[in-house]
C-alpha cells in the first residue's frame, strides 16, 4: 500500500526558479512546500548583478512597481581589452529608464526574498534552513518526496521540482545528470565596491535611477573568461567569469584575476577610491545545451541552473531570467499532469514542450555553439587584440602616410598576429551562426 | 503554584544592528533580525524541564510583527502556545517587563537569556521578577530541577575567580540564562511546517508608561578612552606601551568601603580610566 503524499509538490530550493515554480503551484490551488536551506530566501544566492524579468509580465503584472530594483539598466557596453586598450561599444536607452523597462540591477538576496513572498502569498508554505539530502522513491524507482536534513524529515509529494541551483544534488541523485565535466563550468567571482551615488552616477553618466551594464571580453589575466561590471545605487559589481580548467591549470587565483581588472585602464577610474564591501563566488553551468540533464523523472521535473538553463554565451550572461521562466513552465506542466493524474515523465511531457515553444530552449538552441565559441582561445587571447589593433590604426593619424582602407589594416592585423584566414572564417561563420 | 503550570520563555527580537551602509542590514529589515544565542539555550532549556515536569513552554516575545518569526521557530522546536505582545523592538525594558508579569502570572518557571543582542542589560527577567513578586536567580550556567516536588531549581551562578555559586529557587521563579547553557534543538519537519500557519496570541499593550521607576537615559557604551600617542623610538615599542605588552599586569584593587563610599571609589575609578567625563 503507497504511503499517501502529504501535499502536491515540493519545490526544492527558493531561488528564482523555485520561487517561479511555486508561485504557479500555489496560485492554481495546489498545495505547495517550497525548501530552501538558507535561512531566508535569497541569502545565499549570488550573481553578477543584472536581471532581465520580462517573463514576469505573465506571473507578476506590474512587477517593476514592486520589485525591489537598485538601478534600471539603460546603458549596455561590451568592451573589447586588452592590456593597454579598450575599444566599447556603447549602447543607451531613455526607453529602457521608464515602463515596462528593459533590465535591472537588483541584489539577490532582495530579489529572491521579494520572489518567494509572492509564492509565500498565493499560498506556498515556504520553510527555510530546510536541505534536502536526499530523494524519496517507490519500489518502482518513482520519486516520491524528499528527505530534508530535520529529525522526522522526510516528505512525501505527487512530485518534485528540483531548482536548487548549479550543483543540483537532486537531480544528479535522480541519476538526470550526465557524469560531471569541469569544462562545462565556469567559476564566477565578484566583488561588491561601496562609493556615493554621486560618485557612481558621474563616472558612468547616468542620472537618478539609471544604472549601467558592461560586459567584458579580455582583460582576465590569460584565463579564458569574460569580465563585468554592473552599476547598483551606492555599490558596483566588478567580477569575471573564469573558465574552471583553465584557471587550474594557470594555478591563479580568482581575486588575483578582478584585482587586474580593477587595474585596467579602462576600468581604474570606474572604481577608484570605492571600498571593498563583499567578494564572494559561484560556478555557473556555461556549457547551455550541451550540459543539460533530462529534464523529466518518474515524479521530478528539472528547472533553473538545476537543469543548465543559464544562458552564457558572450554579451549575454543571463540566467535568472531563464530560471524564472523554466520554473514557471514546470510549475504549469506540474500543474497539468497532477490534474490528470499521470506524474510520470510522460505525463509531465508538457514541460519540456513549453520550453521548446519558448525563449528557454530557443535560445538555448540557437546558441548553442556560443559558449564554445566564446571561451575558445583565439576569441579570447588573439582576436581582442586584433579588434582593438584594427581599432587603433583606424583612429591613428600616421600623416604623411595617407589613410589605409579598412581591409588593409585587418588583412595586415590579420597576418601579424598569425590568424591563419580559414580559422578567421570559420570562426565568423560560427559567430554568425549563433549571433547572426 | 502546580508543576503543571506551564513553564514560559521569553524570547527578545533583536533588529540587525544599525550600521547600515551598502549591504548593510537595515534596522527595520526583519530578515536580518533575530533572537540572541541565550535566548535559545533559554528556550531548549524550557523544553527540557517541561519535558521532566510533565508541562507545557509557552513563548512569549514583545515586538512587532515580524517577531512572530522567532515565536514561530519556537511552536517548531516544541513549544505548545505562543504569544506576541504588540510592542516596538526599543521599548522600555520596565514596560516590557511589567507587560510580559501581566501576561504571564500563571507560569511557574520564567526562562529569559540573560541578555539580549542589542542594548541587552539583563534587566527584563529582573523587573519580571519584581512584578510577579517571586524569586529570581539571573545569569546561570546550570539548572536542575527537583522532580519528585517540582518545587525547587537548583542552579549554578559564576562568581569571579572561577568559582560557582549554588543556588535553590523556590518556584515560583524567574531564571536568566548564559547562551552557552545549551543548544537550541533542531526542529522536526511536521512541526516546522505547521508552526508556519500556527495560532499565535496577540495581546495588544497601552501605551508606554515606564512602570516603577523613573526615566534613566543610559549610554549605550562606554565611551573609547582617548590616549595621549605612545612614547618609543621605533613601531614595536610604542605598540608594546599602547598594549602594555610585556609590562606586569596592573593588579585589580580590592577596597573594602561602605556601599555609599564604595560607590563614589567606582565612580572615581571610572572617570580616571576615561569611561566617564
Ligand atoms: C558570478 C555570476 C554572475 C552571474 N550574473 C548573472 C547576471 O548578471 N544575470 C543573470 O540573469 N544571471 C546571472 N548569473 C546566473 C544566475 O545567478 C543563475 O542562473 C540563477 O541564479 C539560477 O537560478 P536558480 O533558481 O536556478 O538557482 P539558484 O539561484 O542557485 O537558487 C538555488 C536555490 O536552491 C537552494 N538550495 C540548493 N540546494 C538545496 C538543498 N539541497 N535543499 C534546499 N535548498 C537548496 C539554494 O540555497 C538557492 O536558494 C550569474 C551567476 C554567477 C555565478
Amino acid at each position: 500500500m503507497p504511503e499517501t503524499p502529504d501535499v502536491d509538490v515540493i519545490v526544492v530550493g527558493a531561488g528564482p526558479a523555485g520561487a517561479c515554480a511555486s508561485i504557479e503551484l500555489a496560485r492554481a490551488g495546489l498545495q505547495v512546500v517550497l525548501l530552501e536551506r538558507g535561512p531566508f530566501p535569497g541569502s545565499k544566492n549570488m550573481y553578477g548583478g543584472v536581471v532581465y524579468p520580462r517573463i514576469l509580465d505573465e506571473l507578476i503584472p506590474n512587477w517593476w512597481d514592486e520589485a525591489p530594483v537598485q538601478r534600471w539598466v539603460t546603458r549596455r557596453s561590451t568592451m573589447v581589452l586588452t592590456p593597454t586598450q579598450a575599444l566599447t561599444v556603447d549602447f543607451r536607452s531613455t526607453a529602457w529608464g521608464a515602463p515596462p523597462y528593459n533590465g535591472a540591477t537588483a541584489y539577490r538576496p532582495d530579489f529572491d526574498h521579494w520572489l518567494a513572498s509572492h509564492a509565500e502569498a498565493a499560498g506556498a508554505q515556504v520553510l527555510c534552513s530546510t536541505t534536502v539530502v536526499g530523494l524519496l522513491r517507490d519500489a518502482n524507482g518513482r520519486v516520491v518526496g524528499v528527505r530534508t536534513d530535520r529529525p522526522d524529515g522526510d516528505l512525501r509529494a505527487r512530485l518534485v521540482i528540483a531548482c536548487d541551483g548549479v550543483n543540483s544534488f537532486v537531480a544528479k541523485e535522480a541519476g538526470l545528470h550526465p557524469p560531471v565535466d569541469a569544462a562545462n563550468y565556469t567559476l564566477g567571482v565578484k566583488e561588491t565596491l561601496a562609493l556615493p551615488k554621486e560618485v557612481i552616477d558621474e563616472r558612468f553618466g547616468v542620472r537618478g535611477r539609471e544604472g549601467v551594464d558592461i560586459e567584458i571580453l579580455g582583460g582576465t589575466g590569460g584565463v579564458n573568461g569574460g569580465g563585468f561590471v554592473y552599476t547598483n545605487l551606492d555599490t558596483i559589481a566588478i567580477g569575471a567569469v573564469l573558465k574552471l580548467p583553465k584557471l587550474a591549470a594557470q594555478k591563479r587565483r580568482p581575486e588575483e584575476i578582478i584585482a587586474g581588472l580593477k587595474a585596467h585602464p579602462a576600468i581604474a577610474p570606474l572604481v577608484e577610491g570605492a571600498e571593498l564591501k563583499e567578494y564572494s563566488a559561484h560556478v555557473i553551468p556555461e556549457a547551455g545545451l550541451a550540459m543539460m540533464p533530462k529534464l523529466t523523472g518518474d515524479g521530478l521535473l528539472v528547472a533553473g541552473d538545476a537543469a543548465a538553463m543559464c544562458l552564457a554565451a558572450g554579451i549575454w550572461l543571463e540566467g535568472v531570467n531563464f530560471a524564472m521562466a523554466s520554473g514557471m513552465y514546470a510549475g504549469r506542466a506540474a500543474i497539468d499532469a497532477i490534474r490528470a493524474g499521470d506524474v510520470s515523465t510522460a505525463g509531465l511531457a508538457g514541460y519540456e514542450r513549453r520550453l521548446s515553444e519558448t525563449f528557454v530552449l530557443r535560445d538555448h538552441r540557437k546558441l548553442k555553439r556560443a559558449p564554445h565559441l566564446v571561451l575558445s582561445d583565439r576569441v579570447q587571447h588573439v582576436y581582442p587584440e586584433l579588434i582593438t589593433s584594427v581599432a587603433e590604426r583606424m583612429f591613428r593619424v600616421d600623416n604623411p602616410e595617407p589613410k589605409p582602407g579598412l581591409r588593409r589594416i585587418v588583412t595586415s592585423e590579420r597576418k601579424r598576429l598569425g590568424i591563419r584566414r580559414r580559422d578567421l572564417a570559420r570562426d565568423g561563420l560560427d559567430g554568425f551562426r549563433s549571433f547572426g | 503554584m502546580s508543576a503543571t503550570a506551564p513553564i514560559a520563555v521569553c524570547l527578545k527580537w533583536t533588529p540587525a544592528r544599525l550600521d547600515g551602509g551598502p549591504l548593510g542590514p537595515d534596522a527595520a529589515d526583519d530578515r536580518f533580525a533575530g533572537i540572541s544565542p541565550a535566548d535559545r539555550a533559554a528556550l531548549e532549556l524550557a523544553l527540557r524541564l517541561a519535558d521532566r515536569l510533565g508541562t507545557t513552554v509557552t513563548a512569549i516575545t514583545a515586538g512587532p510583527a515580524g517577531a512572530e518569526r522567532a515565536l514561530r521557530d519556537a511552536l517548531a522546536a516544541g513549544a505548545e502556545r505562543a504569544v506576541r505582545l504588540d510592542m516596538a523592538t526599543d521599548a522600555d525594558s520596565r514596560d516590557v517587563a511589567f507587560e510580559l508579569a501581566q501576561s504571564l502570572a500563571d507560569a511557574a518557571i520564567v526562562l529569559c537569556g540573560d541578555y539580549s543582542l542589542d542594548r541587552g542589560s539583563g534587566s527584563v527577567p529582573a523587573f519580571v521578577a519584581h512584578h510577579r513578586r517571586i524569586a529570581q536567580a539571573l545569569g546561570l550556567v546550570d539548572i536542575d530541577v527537583d522532580t519528585a516536588t517540582a518545587a525547587t531549581v537548583h542552579a549554578t551562578r559564576r562568581l569571579d575567580g572561577g568559582r560557582r555559586e549554588l543556588l535553590a529557587i523556590p518556584l515560583p521563579c524567574v531564571l536568566s540564562v548564559e547562551g552557552s547553557l545549551a543548544t537550541l534543538r533542531r526542529a522536526p519537519l511536521p512541526r516546522a511546517l505547521a508552526s508556519r500557519s500556527a495560532h499565535i496570541d496577540v495581546v495588544a499593550t497601552p501605551p508606554a508608561h515606564h512602570h516603577g521607576a523613573p526615566a534613566i537615559v543610559t549610554a549605550y557604551r562606554p565611551r573609547a578612552r582617548v590616549m595621549p600617542a605612545p612614547a618609543g623610538e621605533v613601531v614595536l615599542d610604542r605598540l608594546r606601551r599602547l598594549t602594555d605588552a610585556g609590562t606586569a599586569p596592573s593588579r585589580g584593587e580590592t577596597v573594602v568601603l561602605e556601599p555609599p563610599a564604595a560607590a563614589a571609589r567606582i565612580v572615581d575609578a571610572l572617570r580616571e580610566w576615561g569611561y566617564l567625563p
